[in-house]
């Protein structure tokens, strides 16, 4: 199962996102299980949704951050993603 | 203090031990062979106080454990003021007693997952280890929770008398709906510690479910998650229990001892304080219990020097404790331990079988052994 360029990617159902004020960070919350995010994977996993494709989120975040070149690195994270059942398609 | 300087790393999980009370009588409960000298419970108002607390240092992950949490009268109010402060919610539970309308109040509450235990594939064996009838029910009340679309983890302890039915039991699984299913090897503490010769596999059961278990996890990739907790005995290598005591997670006790680990209540001179007379934040923080394993002071050889002692931090102390009488030795499951033959000899031991009778988790038992 690898990524489909041309699909919309969401978090998967039985995943939650969530700001953690006292950690200052995002986390991945799901049956007894926490992943802590950087703000890298926290800023993509943000975009896992309105049907959102990969080339959405990488011109989205190309934008946001005024620079280029990001979707080598946010294919890896999301194929990682997908692997673990963090996100579907 | 005992450590390093530097302020310890937040509580991340709570585990929420709501009472020692249940139906079931499993004869590798973790609970405290002694349970039943411990009648006080904290009351509704004691637990918010501690979710309130715990939640605002940090603490996200919350399961609801016990005994059996569905005693508790309470369970939805709490889960409700737990749900509004922003954890996860993850109920543990036997699901005897459990119905359709419980599972619908709780899902009203906010609960986000139910964890359900089955002991066995069929249904003379899971009634037997359970020491009552429950089988059938808990297998309808594995359908409702996926009926009413709750995320569903099925939890089968494993030991010496069903490891072999492995392959049933995932068939099970699959039937179920279940999302995660957790194959825990039994951990031997507290009961399970005094029924170990009856619950030990062989080394050949274990290599049999393994295999079993490892073809179930390729085969079900991106449907069902399957986790097999390999049991430690037999790895030569030490977990990194509780990912460092102290560190990450948090149990209340349901009288409201605190412990870095659900059975640090049985280590001596640890002190462990009680949320009744300590705020969560001193009893992280500043409590003798919570600063005892942090760092590495504490440490002894052969971990002193041991180049894996920031990845396991010398193992798990209670199993330390209970094996070789000192929490500070090194986990004797790990090979470099110079009383490895305490475990070694046991799973030699297991090659022959036993014929004591198990004895089951119940209060007759508990006040028999205590006396």
């Amino acid at each position: 199962m690898s990524l489909q360029s041309d699909k919309g990617i969401q978090l998967s159902p039985t995943y939650r996102l969530q700001w953690e004020e006292a950690q200052n960070m995002f986390v991945l919350l799901y049956p007894e299980g926490l992943v802590e995010l950087n703000q890298s994977s926290a800023e993509i996993l943000q975009l896992c949704k309105d049907d959102n494709t990969l080339s959405d989120i990488v011109s989205t975040l190309e934008q946001k951050f005024s620079s280029t070149g990001l979707e080598p690195d946010i294919i890896n994270f999301l194929n990682t993603a997908l692997d673990n059942g963090w996100i579907t398609q | 203090m005992a450590g390093s300087l530097n302020k310890p790393s937040p509580p991340r999980w709570l585990l929420a031990e709501l009472t020692y009370a249940c139906p079931l009588q499993c004869p590798y409960c973790s609970n405290p062979i002694d349970y039943a000298s411990i009648n006080s419970e904290l009351s509704t108002d004691d637990w918010k106080r501690v979710l309130k607390q715990s939640r605002d240092m940090g603490a996200v992950q919350l399961g609801f454990s016990g005994g059996e949490p569905l005693v508790r009268k309470d369970l939805s109010e709490l889960i409700s003021y737990s749900h509004d402060l922003g954890y996860y919610t993850n109920l543990i539970t036997s699901g005897y007693n459990m119905d359709e309308a419980k599972i619908l109040e709780l899902k009203e509450a906010g609960l986000d997952h139910i964890q359900v235990s089955l002991q066995a594939s069929s249904k003379e064996l899971s009634d037997f280890i359970a020491g009552t009838e429950s089988f059938e029910h808990k297998k309808n009340v594995a359908k409702l929770i996926k009926k009413h679309g709750y995320p569903m983890v099925l939890c089968v302890v494993l030991h010496r008398e069903n490891i072999h039915q492995m392959k049933d039991i995932l068939e099970m699984a699959i039937e179920l709906g279940a999302d995660f299913v957790e194959l825990a090897n039994t951990q031997y503490y507290g009961w399970a510690h005094h029924n170990r010769d009856q619950l030990m596999p062989t080394q050949q059961q274990l290599n049999n479910a393994e295999t079993i278990a490892n073809q179930y996890q390729a085969s079900q990739k991106g449907n069902m998650k399957i986790y097999y907790v390999v049991p430690d005995y037999y790895e030569g290598r030490p977990k990194a229990c509780m990912n460092g005591l102290g560190t990450t997670f948090l149990t209340i006790a349901p009288d409201g001892l605190a412990l870095p680990c659900h059975s640090a209540r049985q280590l001596p001179n640890f002190d462990c304080p009680n949320v009744n007379d300590f705020s969560i934040q001193d009893i992280w923080n500043e409590s003798k219990a919570f600063n005892y394993f942090r760092g590495d002071d504490w440490m002894k050889e052969p971990c002193r020097s041991c180049k894996d002692k920031d990845k396991d931090f010398g193992g798990c102390h209670c199993q330390a404790f209970l094996l070789t009488g000192d929490a500070h030795n090194t986990d004797p499951v790990c090979s470099l331990s110079p009383l490895h033959h305490t475990v070694s000899d046991a799973i030699t031991q297991a090659e022959q079988s036993s014929d004591q009778a198990f004895l089951f988790r119940n209060s007759k038992n508990s006040k028999l052994l205590n006396n």
